[in-house]
């Protein structure tokens, strides 16, 4: 069964209830934020640059010669010159997609018998960013970028393509692919608002 | 001849009085979001004018602009008559309150005020009193369950507060000695001389009861979002939903706060240190300062039930203003 833990309310004292103790603690907290400085970004004129690991829109990283060990092994079976996709069309991504319906993706193989990926649709309509297909790539190719003004009034420009993903992964990998992997873009910062992390010395 | 003159010059008087009362509570809209901005810690209006200096005007076309729409099953004659109920009683209270002794312009003598009845606290009493009935009004006739509820609880809000805000008033008035509210802030001269020092009681209640008569947060309970939607206006649309905030949060607190500079902080009595102007000055600033105290109230505590709001009414405020009437009698006749 369970239990219900009753609590009592905190008790004031006279003097308290008198002055209007509460209330004036209230109006000091509000006192106090009137005295400091916004925090608000004037969002269209200023824009924040997201963490390396945010979540936006999704980009595919192309060979070049920074490849994990895994597409190494599946080059030889592929189709696939310097500065194109490294998608080796394994429908990982697909599989892991809590959405499998929003990836559209089709390879062919050519009369050399190497394979080569033809299509690689996504429809971002249905996508919720979860990141799964990046977890998912053998090939570290699917990735998610910092771009996240994705808006349009139009359907056909919600759906993203291999061409266009692979240009904004060649961006996103210029601009940022050999900044550290950290959450918080200045650690300073995270320190001054929530302290230091203390670990336990050995 | 000489009555066609004093009505030209009341009617220019009053004209400047509500054009005046306009422009200023548009602007209170600014000052009020402004002030909520900080205090949460965000700016508030920026892009409309420096700093958001031309948003009420920005505001004030969208919402004239705005499609009017009168729902079928309310009632019309009352839905029309509500919006000015709440409006007009409130803006004539400016009638009765003066903004400073008479100053003599070019040999002709003009007196910062419309009238100066001898019952003058009363009328405003009255006025008040009547800004009720667009409430009430309001709700029954949007023939819908959210307004209804919004105004009834207005109403027994109202109800109550009205009951001990007459009573609190009684105190300043029985050491001024007079319901006009220029000789009430003759009777208070220096800066020890202003009815605060010698009536808290009253002035606490009196606090409390602008608080629940303009609907400002703690007593916020005919609008209450989280509840009913808008409250009683929640039919309204444009304009006419317009001049419900505009009557109740800006001009009715702004007159109010006035009322309490009258009775409570000297009126426009203080040092001359701006020369002719010093008393305007000085009776706007103390204005302000009250206003923006119901402001920093208004952003900072969360919502009463109701039922606590009409029990701190009857169980609290009125016996401590009868204590207050109480105590101000006796020291009144020891003092002789």
């Amino acid at each position: 069964m369970v239990k219900v833990k009753y609590l009592e309310r905190p008790k004031l004292s006279n003097i308290e209830r008198v002055f209007f103790a509460d209330f004036l603690s209230g109006l000091k907290v509000t006192f106090k934020n009137l005295l400091r400085k916004t925090i608000t970004t004037k969002y269209p004129y200023e824009k924040l640059t997201p963490p390396k690991r945010f979540r936006g829109t999704h980009a595919h990283r192309v060979k070049d010669g920074k490849e994990p060990p895994s597409f190494v092994v599946l080059e030889k079976f592929m189709e696939i010159h310097e500065g194109e996709s490294r998608c080796v069309a394994c429908y990982m991504c697909q599989q892991a997609c809590p959405m499998p319906s929003l990836f559209k993706i089709e390879a062919q193989q050519l009369p050399n018998g190497k394979k080569r990926v033809t299509r690689f649709d996504m429809n971002l309509l249905n996508c919720l960013y979860c990141g799964l297909c990046v977890d998912a790539c053998p090939v570290d190719c699917i990735i998610m970028t910092d771009e996240f003004e994705n808006a349009s009034d139009n359907r056909a420009s919600c759906v993203i393509h291999m061409n266009d993903m692979c240009e904004r992964g060649i961006s996103f990998d210029k601009r940022r692919y050999n900044e550290p992997d950290r959450i918080w873009i200045d650690d300073k910062a995270r320190e001054k608002l929530w302290g230091q992390i203390r670990w336990t010395y050995t | 001849m000489e009555l066609l003159a004093v009505i030209i010059g009341i009617g220019i008087k009053s004209i400047i009085f509500i054009i005046g009362m306009f422009l200023l509570a548009a602007y209170l809209t600014l000052v009020e979001r402004k002030f909520a901005g900080h205090v949460q810690q965000r700016p508030g209006p920026l892009h409309v004018g420096f700093h958001g200096l031309l948003q009420p005007i920005a505001d004030a076309l969208k919402v004239l602009t705005k499609e009017d729409i009168v729902p079928n099953f309310v009632d019309k004659y009352l839905f029309y008559l509500a919006s000015l109920m709440a409006f007009v009683p409130a803006i004539m209270i400016l009638a009765v309150i003066p903004f400073g002794e008479p100053i003599t312009i070019f040999g002709y003598e003009v007196k910062p005020y419309i009238s100066d009845v001898n019952v003058g606290l009363i009328l405003a009493l009255a006025f008040g009193s009547i800004s009720i009935y667009g409430v009430i009004f309001a709700g029954w006739a949007s023939n819908s369950k959210y307004p209804m509820i919004g105004g009834l609880r207005k109403a027994a809000v109202l109800i109550g507060y009205e009951v001990a805000l007459g009573f609190a008033l009684v105190g300043p008035i029985m050491l001024a000695g007079t319901f006009s509210l220029r000789e009430i802030v003759e009777a208070q001269q220096g800066f020890f001389g202003a009815f605060i020092w010698y009536q808290p009681l009253a002035f606490v209640v009196f606090l409390f009861s602008i608080l629940a008569e303009t609907g400002r947060t703690p007593f916020d309970v005919q609008e209450a979002e989280a509840e009913l939607v808008a409250g009683y206006n929640t039919e309204y649309s444009g304009m006419k939903f317009g001049l419900f905030p505009l009557a109740e949060w800006y001009i009715a607190t702004f007159v109010l706060s006035a009322m309490a500079v009258i009775l409570f902080f000297g009126g426009w009595n203080g040092p001359h240190i701006f020369g002719a102007v010093s008393p305007y000055i000085w009776f706007m600033l103390k204005l302000f300062l009250v206003f923006m105290f119901l402001l920093w109230v208004h952003w900072t505590l969360p919502r009463y039930r109701v039922d606590q709001i009409t029990e701190i009414a009857w169980k609290v405020m009125l016996p401590l203003t009868f204590l207050n009437i109480f105590i101000t009698a006796g020291i009144i006749i020891i003092k002789g």
